[in-house]
């Protein structure tokens, strides 16, 4: 499988404040991105936001390119986005709601390039920690969330290798020759990688038996 | 080195388009206590299958199969603790964006301390010389790289027992040669399925399957012999190729 696109920047080892500073600020700092893109009117406000963000992930010392490559895979989805809400809403809207989406991906971006993925699960283990009175098992939650961001860039890189083989058929305006292809490969993908944790017995509760063939 | 057993094992499944199950493994017998078992056959003969039982991720039909007396159904957790499994392709097996990562996931059942684990995960991807690949996206890696992470993510717990199915297939010669030399400097008791007869003329034993049963059981060099034989039988009754 071909190189793979990111939505999220990887981790890149450093010493900033953003290095250092705690997991839950992290995460409150996504998570008030998040609330804000839905209550941010003014795309003036978005752009000042999404600024403070990139400044902020410059400052980490991950470089502007990784930032670039962690927004890349989006830029066709928000133009043809922000196209669509220019037609229909007007500018300041279409504006608002792309900036709003680059904030949401820049402020995520941050957590990752500046938290190793194991320190990332054990926050997920430890916010969850309180749901297991309910049977909630906190270590899966946290298997889940790194099975997510493994399998973000598989279907991306899967995604452009169908591509690639439509276009070497000529079917590359086949919306059939492309998105079946991905659905199979990526139900394929989740099927490996399910047994590939119950072989090394990750995922699995105490007293849970084996599917059968 | 510890015992799996195979009691009058039998695996079929249902098809869509058979009235009757497909049978994948029929009244298999075996005792392995060898250190390093080949298991060859031709595509589809049941191979993965065998693999598969001794780790818990296929159930029998019928029959038992146990590792070190423990049943692969009725203490699956505990036979997953001591049988290590690796896939031909790393891709699914890594489930992490690195390969320390990937590490660090298989110690995060039994070591519950970040500093340990780390530690162990270090330690784990120095013994297969694959420190300074660590923190490299699993995308970036060789083949043969990733084939050898997805085994230093397995024995990272340290198995006791390690299973690979066709680790080789999908590496070049020179990736294959780098698997075959960390895999003979392992302590565990190994069962590898595979193609490559190089590799199996150096197991202590070796299983030739076909068509859901063991058809040879012996020492590599006549194993092998026997799989060829089985190959040209098969060629032959297919007929001449059509040109």
């Amino acid at each position: 499988m071909r190189g793979h696109g990111f939505l999220l920047a990887n981790y890149v080892p450093g010493n900033s404040p953003i290095h250092r500073a705690p997991l839950a600020l992290k995460f409150l700092l996504v998570f008030g991105c998040g609330l804000a893109s839905f209550i941010i009117v003014d795309w003036r406000v978005s752009l000042a936001v999404l600024g403070g963000l990139t400044g902020l992930f410059l400052l980490t010392g991950a470089g502007l390119k990784r930032l670039w490559a962690a927004v890349r895979p989006l830029a066709a989805v928000l133009l043809v986005i922000g196209l669509f809400q220019w037609w229909q809403l007007g500018a300041p809207t279409g504006a608002r709601i792309v900036l709003n989406i680059l904030v949401c991906v820049v402020a995520a971006s941050l957590l990752t390039a500046t938290t190793p993925v194991q320190r990332l699960l054990d926050g997920v283990v430890k916010a969850a920690t309180p749901f297991r009175r309910f049977g909630a098992d906190p270590e899966r939650f946290a298997l889940t969330i790194g099975i997510m961001l493994r399998s973000i860039p598989y279907i991306a890189g899967t995604f452009a290798d169908v591509r690639d083989s439509a276009r070497a058929r000529g079917l590359e305006r086949n919306p059939r020759a492309l998105i079946l292809p991905v659905f199979i490969t990526s139900v394929a993908f989740a099927r490996q990688t399910g047994e590939a944790l119950a072989a090394r017995g990750l995922g699995d509760a105490e007293d849970e038996a084996p599917g059968r063939v | 080195m510890p015992a799996v057993t195979f009691d009058q094992v039998t695996v079929a499944v249902e098809t869509d388009h058979a009235p009757e199950p497909k049978v994948l493994l029929n009244g298999v017998n075996l005792r392995l206590e060898e250190k390093r078992i080949g298991v060859i056959g031709a595509n589809g003969s049941g191979k993965s299958t065998l693999l598969r039982l001794v780790n818990g991720l296929v159930q029998p039909t019928a029959g038992t199969v146990s590792v070190d007396g423990d049943d692969t159904v009725r203490a699956v957790r505990k036979v997953r603790r001591n049988v290590g499994f690796v896939f031909t392709d790393p891709l699914s097996q890594l489930v992490m964006p690195t390969g320390r990562e990937d590490v660090e996931l298989s110690l995060r059942r039994s070591v519950k301390n970040g500093a340990e684990r780390r530690n162990q995960a270090e330690a784990a991807l120095e013994r297969l010389g694959l420190l300074h690949l660590a923190d490299q996206s699993i995308y970036q890696l060789s083949g043969g790289e990733r084939q050898l992470m997805a085994l230093a993510a397995v024995l990272a717990v340290n198995p006791a027992v390690l299973v690979l199915d066709e680790p080789s297939t999908l590496l070049d010669l020179r990736n294959r040669q780098l698997l075959r030399r960390t895999l003979s400097g392992l302590d565990q008791q190994i069962i590898m399925s595979t193609h490559d007869l190089d590799l199996a003329l150096e197991m202590d034993r070796v299983l030739v399957i076909e068509q859901g049963e063991v058809a040879f059981d012996g020492g590599p060099a006549e194993a092998v012999a026997a799989y060829r034989a089985l190959c040209v039988d098969s060629l032959q009754a297919q007929g001449p190729a059509s040109r």
